[in-house]
C-alpha cells in the first residue's frame, strides 16, 4: 500500500494554500525563507534594539535572572496554549466528518488518517511558530549571551514541543468532532466551544501582558512541576544557563537547579516520555474515535414548548407582523449555541475591563472617578457590542437571503426585527460592566444608572454599525471566510474611530486652527453642562453612523442583484 | 466470483440510534452483477444501511457479509472492494476536481499515468472538461455530484454503494450515469446497490428493488415483479399503493 | 384574472454575468393557470430566469412582465404575488416548522389567527402534524423540502415558482406535490413555473413545457406533443433527443 497517510497530508497543504494556486511551491518556499531570515536575524535585532532602548542591558539581566525559570514557564505556557488550542478552535470551525466518510470508505486506516491531518497541519502553526518564538525567546538568549549551539539547541526543544502539541491538538480536537457528528446541531454546538476555546487563550495573553511578575511568580511554584509545559519550559531554562556566555559560575549554575528542581535530564525525559506517550495513545483510540455516527440530529428531537412570559409579553405589546418576526428572529438568535457563548465572551470581555482599570487605580493610587472614565468604557464596550453581532449568525445560507428578498420590503422587515433582537440582547451586555463595576468601585446608585445609560447606548450604536456592515457583506455560517473577517475588523474599527473621532477633532481643531472647542462649549453649557456634552457626544455620533449603516444595509440587503 | 455468486447478504440486520430504530430486521440477497434499487420513504438515518454494508458503522445486531466476507472482521478488504457515494459528501471545497480525484486514487493506491488517463477520460466523459482545474467551491451542485460519481467508480471497485447518485443531475446527466451503471454492470459484473427516490430511475437501471417502510423490508422483487403483483401502471403507482401517501382532493384544499 | 390571460411574458430577455451569457433572447409567454415547466441541463440558464422573473435579479436587456407588471418597476407588487422555493433549502436550523413559517407569513405582513389556521392545515396536509413543533434541525431534507412549499404558498400567490420541487422527495411526497399543484391550478388559477430535472415529474404535472439549452429556448409546447415531434417514447427519451446527451457503450468503458 501507498503511504495513504502522505496523500491526506497533501490535500490538506493543498487546501491550505489553495488561494496561491499556481505558484505554490514558489511562495510557500519564499515564506518559509522570509521566516527563517526573521527567526535568525531581524527578530533578535528588533528585540534587541527594543529592549535596548527601554533599559540597560545590565538592568535587565538581573530583572530577568531573578524571575527567570517562573517567565519562561509564563512564554512556554502561552505557546503551548496557542498551539493546543488555536489548531482546535480553528477546526471547531468547520466540522469535516463528511471527510472521514470519504476516507473510511476508501480503506485508509485511521492511524493514516491521524498521521496525515497532523502532518497536513504542521506547515502552517510552524509558519506561526517560527514568527512568534523569535520574539519570546530572544530577550533570554539576549540577556544571558547563549552561544549559537545552545541557540540551535533551545529551539530544537521549542520544535518537539510544537511537534507533540500539535499531535495532541490534533488528536483532541478529532475527537470533539466525532463526539458532535456532522449535523447541524454539532456545527453549531462546536462554534460555541469555538469561541470559549478561544477565550482560554485569550486569558494567558492578557496574564502575559499585564500580571507578567505575578503570573511568572505564581508558575514558578514548584506544584506546576505536573503541569506538561513546564518540562519544555525548565529544559530550555538548562540549556540556556547551561550554554550562558555571561560567566554564570557553577555555584550559581548549581542555586537555579535549586529553583528548578528537576534537573536536565530528568525534565528531558519527562518531556520526551510526555510526547512520546501520545502517539501510541492516539493510534490504539484511533479507531474508536474516527467512527461514523449518525449525528446529533437523529439522536435527540428539540421539540419548541410555549412560549414564555416574555416572549408573550413581547406579543401583546408588539402586534402585528413586527412583533411576530421579531419573536421570530429572538427564538432563532437565542437558540444557538455559537450566539450564546459569543454573548458570554462579550461579557467576560466586559467584566475583564473594569479589572484593568483597578489594577491601574491601584498602581497609580488615583481616586476613581465615574465622570472621567465613562468615555473610555464607552470605547472598550463598543468592541463588546461589535463582536456578537457581526459576521455570522444573520443569515444560514444564500437561500435565505432570496426567501427574504422575495416577499415585498422582505429586507427592511427583516433588518428592523434583527436590530430589535440585538438591542434586547444589548441589556445584559451593558448590565454586566456596571454591575462588576458598581461592586468592585462601591459606586453610588446614580453613577451606575449612569454607567449603564451610556453602555447601553453605545452597545445598542455598536449592534446597529455591525448588522448594517454585516447586511452589506453577508458571510452566511462561515466564520473562516475573509467576508467574515472583513465585516468584523470594518465594524470594530468604525465604531473605535466614531467613539474617539470627536475627541481627536477637537484637539486638531486646538492644534491646527488655535480653536479650543473644549473651552468655547465650557463657555456655552458651563462646566457640568460640558461634561454631558463631551459625554454624550460620541454615543450620539456613533448612533447616527449606527443609522446610516442599517440604512445602507437594508439598501444593499433588498437590492435587486445585477 | 461468479456471476451467479452472492455479493451482499444480510441476516436479522439491526440498528438503532437511541429510541430511533433506523434499521429493523432486514434480510437480504443481492446477486454480483446484480443492480439492486433501494426505495424508502424519507427518515432520519436513512444512509445508515448503506454505512453498514460498507464497513463505515457497526450494526446493533444480525450479521452480514459483502463479497463473501463478514462486515465485522474484514471490514478493511471491504472497504479496498467496494466504492461509496454518500449522500451529503464532504467534498474537499478548495480542491479542483483534477486535486480531488488524484487524491481520492492516491488513497486507493492509483498513482502515475494510469490515474492521470483515468481522471481525463472519466471528467470528459461526464462534460466537465475545461472546468477540470477550477475549485470544486465554484461548481454548481450537479457538477459536484458528477465529480463524485468519477471519484466512487475510480478504482474499478467490484461493489458500488450509490445513495441518490442522481437527485441533482440534469436528464442528460441522469442518462449518462444510468447507462454507465448498465454498461458496468454487464461487463464487468460490478454489483451496484443503489438507494434512490426516483421510481424512474430504479425501474430503468435495478434488476431488483427492495422497497422499505417503517425500517422493514415490505417487498423485494424485479420491478416488474413489483408492479403486476400490486397492479398498479408503474413502479412510481405500486410504491404509492404499499406505503402509502395519496391524498384526497378535499383535504389538499381545505387549508386555504 | 381571466383563465386565458398571460401572466408572464418576456420578450428577448437576456441576462449575462461577465462573459457567461446565462439567458439569451428568451421569448416565453405562460397562461394564467397553466403548469410551466422548465427543463435544460445543468447550469443552462433556469435559476436566472426564475430570479429576473421574481425581481430579484436585474436582466442586462429585454422586458419581462409578471401578472401585468413589470418586474423592473413594481418589485414590491411582483414579490406579492409571487411565491418562490429555492433550489436548496434555506431553513432556519433553529426554528420550529410552526415558527418558520410564522416568520415567513410575518414576512409578507400576515399575522394573527388566520395565518395560523392556515399553517396548521398546510402542515397537516403534508404529513407534518405531530412533528410542527420540533427544531428543523431534526427534519430529514424531505421534510424540510415539504416546509418549504408550504412557505411558497403561505400568502396565496397568484404565480409559484418551484426551483427542483421534488428533487430531495420521496416518491410519496413526490405525489402529494404533484395533487397539490394540480388541483391549486385548477381551482385557484394559481400559476405554476416549475424547474425540473425529473422528466417524469414535469410530464405528470406540466401542460406546457420549454426546454431551455445554453440559455436558449429550443423547444416549447405540452408534453405530448414535444414526444411527438421528436418521435420519442417518452419525455425522457424526448429531451435526450433534443438536448442530446446518449452517449456510445464503448466510450462508456474507454476510461478503464
Amino acid at each position: 500500500m501507498t503511504r495513504k497517510w502522505y496523500h491526506i497530508a497533501k490535500a490538506e497543504f493543498y487546501v491550505l494554500t489553495s488561494g496561491l494556486r499556481r505558484h505554490r511551491k514558489v511562495t510557500v518556499t519564499i515564506m518559509y525563507v522570509l521566516a527563517a531570515v526573521w527567526a535568525a536575524y531581524f527578530a533578535p535585532m528588533i528585540i534587541g534594539g527594543f529592549l535596548g532602548a527601554i533599559m540597560p542591558m545590565e538592568v535587565m539581566r538581573t530583572l530577568l535572572m531573578v524571575m527567570f525559570p517562573g517567565l519562561m514557564r509564563t512564554v512556554i505556557l502561552f505557546l503551548w496554549a496557542l498551539l493546543l488550542l488555536f489548531p482546535l478552535s480553528h477546526a471547531l470551525q468547520e466540522i469535516k466528518i463528511g471527510q472521514w466518510e470519504i476516507f473510511l470508505s476508501n480503506n485508509v486506516k485511521t492511524r493514516d488518517i491521524l498521521a496525515g491531518t497532523f502532518v497536513g497541519k504542521i506547515p502552517m502553526y510552524g509558519l506561526i511558530v517560527m514568527v512568534f518564538a523569535p520574539l519570546l525567546i530572544s530577550p533570554f538568549m539576549l540577556a544571558f549571551e547563549v552561544s549559537l549551539i545552545g541557540q540551535a539547541l533551545v529551539y530544537t526543544v521549542i520544535a518537539l514541543m510544537v511537534l507533540s502539541t500539535i499531535w495532541l491538538s490534533n488528536f483532541i480536537t478529532a475527537i470533539i468532532q466525532a463526539r458532535l457528528g456532522d449535523s447541524s446541531r454539532g456545527n453549531d454546538i462546536a462554534k460555541a466551544l469555538s469561541v470559549v476555546v478561544a477565550l482560554i487563550v485569550i486569558i494567558p495573553m492578557y496574564g502575559l501582558m499585564l500580571f507578567m511578575p505575578q503570573l511568572s511568580g505564581i508558575l514558578g511554584i514548584n506544584a506546576f512541576l505536573v503541569m506538561p509545559f513546564t518540562w519544555p519550559a525548565d529544559l530550555v531554562s538548562w540549556v540556556t544557563i547551561t550554554f550562558n556566555g555571561i560567566g554564570l559560575t557553577g555555584s550559581q549554575i548549581l542555586a537555579f537547579g535549586a529553583i528548578l528542581q528537576l534537573d536536565m535530564l530528568t525534565s528531558a525525559l519527562l518531556m520526551a516520555a510526555f510526547g512520546l506517550a501520545f502517539v501510541p495513545i492516539a493510534i490504539t483510540a484511533a479507531d474508536r474515535v474516527f467512527t461514523i455516527s449518525a449525528g446529533v440530529r437523529t439522536e435527540t428531537v428539540t421539540t419548541v414548548g410555549r412560549e414564555n412570559v416574555f416572549l408573550r409579553g413581547i406579543r401583546s405589546f408588539a402586534k402585528g407582523p413586527f412583533g411576530a418576526l421579531t419573536i421570530v428572529s429572538l427564538k432563532d438568535f437565542g437558540r444557538k449555541a455559537q450566539n450564546l457563548s459569543k454573548i458570554f465572551y462579550g461579557v467576560v470581555l466586559a467584566i475583564i475591563l473594569p479589572m484593568l482599570m483597578q489594577q491601574i487605580t491601584i498602581v497609580e493610587g488615583e481616586v476613581f472617578e465615574a465622570a472621567e472614565i465613562l468615555p473610555m468604557i464607552s470605547i472598550m464596550i463598543g468592541v463588546v457590542g461589535v463582536f456578537p453581532f457581526a459576521g455570522t449568525g444573520f443569515l444560514e445560507s444564500k437561500d435565505q437571503l432570496w426567501i427574504i428578498r422575495s416577499a415585498p420590503k422582505g429586507a427592511s422587515h427583516f433588518m428592523r426585527a434583527r436590530v430589535a433582537t440585538g438591542f434586547m440582547m444589548a441589556i445584559p451586555l451593558s448590565l454586566a460592566p456596571t454591575i462588576a463595576m458598581t461592586l468592585m468601585f462601591n459606586l453610588a446608585l446614580l453613577s451606575a444608572v449612569q454607567i449603564f445609560c451610556a453602555a447601553y447606548v453605545t452597545v445598542c450604536g455598536a449592534v446597529m454599525v455591525s448588522m448594517g456592515i454585516t447586511a452589506q457583506n453577508p458571510n452566511y455560517e462561515d466564520t473562516k471566510s475573509s467576508a467574515h473577517q472583513t465585516v468584523l475588523i470594518t465594524s470594530m474599527m468604525l465604531v473605535q474611530f466614531t467613539l474617539i473621532g470627536p475627541l481627536f477633532a477637537t484637539i486638531f481643531l486646538d492644534i491646527g486652527l488655535g480653536f479650543n472647542l473644549f473651552r468655547f462649549m465650557e463657555s456655552i453649557f458651563g462646566l457640568s453642562g460640558f461634561m454631558v456634552v463631551e459625554l454624550v457626544l460620541g454615543p450620539t455620533v456613533l448612533l447616527l453612523v449606527g443609522g446610516l449603516m442599517l440604512h445602507l444595509g437594508i439598501r444593499s440587503l433588498g437590492k435587486v442583484e445585477v | 466470483m461468479r456471476n451467479n455468486g452472492i455479493s451482499i447478504q444480510t441476516q436479522a440486520l439491526n440498528k438503532t440510534f437511541g429510541p430511533v430504530h433506523a434499521v429493523r430486521d432486514l434480510d437480504l440477497e443481492v446477486a454480483s452483477g446484480g443492480r439492486f434499487g433501494f426505495l424508502r420513504p424519507n427518515r432520519a438515518g436513512k444512509t445508515t444501511t448503506v454505512r453498514i454494508l460498507s464497513g463505515l458503522m457497526k450494526p446493533t445486531s444480525g450479521s452480514a457479509s459483502v463479497l463473501g466476507m463478514d462486515i465485522l472482521t474484514h471490514a478493511g478488504e471491504i472497504k479496498s472492494l467496494t466504492g461509496l457515494l454518500p449522500e451529503t459528501p464532504g467534498l474537499y471545497s478548495k480542491l479542483s476536481a483534477v486535486e480531488f480525484l488524484d487524491f481520492i486514487g492516491a488513497l486507493n493506491g492509483l498513482e502515475g499515468p494510469v490515474l492521470d488517463r483515468r481522471i481525463d477520460s472519466l471528467l470528459s466523459m461526464l462534460g466537465l472538461e475545461g472546468r477540470q482545474d477550477d475549485l470544486l467551491d465554484s461548481y454548481s451542485s450537479g457538477m459536484k455530484q458528477k465529480v463524485l460519481v468519477a471519484s466512487t467508480l475510480l478504482h474499478e471497485p467490484r461493489l458500488v454503494f450509490l445513495d441518490e447518485p442522481t437527485s441533482r443531475l440534469d436528464p442528460s446527466a441522469g442518462a449518462l450515469v444510468k447507462d454507465l451503471i448498465l454498461v458496468l454492470a454487464e461487463e464487468t459484473e460490478t454489483t451496484f446497490f443503489i438507494c434512490t427516490h426516483q421510481t424512474s430511475f430504479a425501474e430503468d437501471v435495478c434488476d431488483i428493488v427492495g422497497i422499505i417502510n417503517d425500517g422493514s423490508l415490505v417487498i423485494v422483487d424485479s420491478p416488474n415483479g413489483i408492479v403486476e403483483s400490486t397492479s398498479a401502471k408503474d413502479l412510481e403507482e405500486a410504491y404509492l399503493k404499499i406505503v402509502g401517501g395519496q391524498v384526497d382532493r378535499d383535504s389538499l384544499l381545505a387549508w386555504r | 384574472m381571466a383563465k386565458n390571460d398571460v401572466t408572464i411574458r418576456t420578450q428577448r430577455l437576456n441576462k449575462s454575468f461577465g462573459t457567461v451569457q446565462a439567458v439569451r433572447n428568451l421569448d416565453l409567454d405562460v397562461m394564467a393557470g397553466s403548469r410551466f415547466g422548465f427543463l435544460g441541463p445543468n447550469g443552462a440558464g433556469k435559476t436566472t430566469t426564475v430570479r429576473i422573473l421574481s425581481g430579484l435579479l436585474k436582466q442586462t436587456s429585454g422586458y419581462a412582465e409578471v401578472c401585468g407588471l413589470d418586474v423592473n418597476k413594481d418589485r414590491d407588487a411582483v414579490k406579492a404575488v409571487t411565491g418562490l422555493l429555492p433550489e436548496t433549502p434555506g431553513l432556519y436550523s433553529k426554528l420550529s416548522a410552526v415558527e418558520f413559517l410564522e416568520f415567513i407569513g410575518a414576512l409578507n405582513g400576515r399575522n394573527g389567527s388566520d395565518l395560523h389556521r392556515r399553517i396548521d392545515s398546510l402542515l397537516g396536509i403534508l404529513g407534518l402534524e405531530g412533528r410542527q413543533d420540533d427544531l428543523l434541525e431534526s427534519y430529514s431534507s424531505g421534510m424540510k423540502q415539504k416546509v418549504l412549499v408550504s412557505s411558497t404558498l403561505l400568502h396565496e400567490p397568484k404565480l409559484v415558482f418551484l426551483d427542483e420541487p421534488t428533487s430531495r422527495l420521496d416518491p410519496s411526497a413526490t405525489a402529494i406535490i404533484k395533487d397539490l399543484i394540480l388541483v391549486l391550478a385548477e381551482e385557484t388559477d394559481t400559476t405554476f413555473f416549475i424547474c425540473t430535472h425529473m422528466t417524469g415529474f414535469a410530464e405528470a404535472v406540466c401542460d406546457v413545457i420549454g426546454l431551455l439549452n445554453e440559455g436558449e429556448l429550443v423547444t416549447r409546447g405540452s408534453p405530448q406533443e414535444l414526444i411527438e415531434s421528436a418521435g420519442a417514447r417518452n419525455l425522457e427519451d424526448a429531451y435526450l433527443k433534443i438536448v442530446g446527451g446518449k452517449v456510445d457503450r464503448e466510450v462508456l468503458l474507454a476510461w478503464r
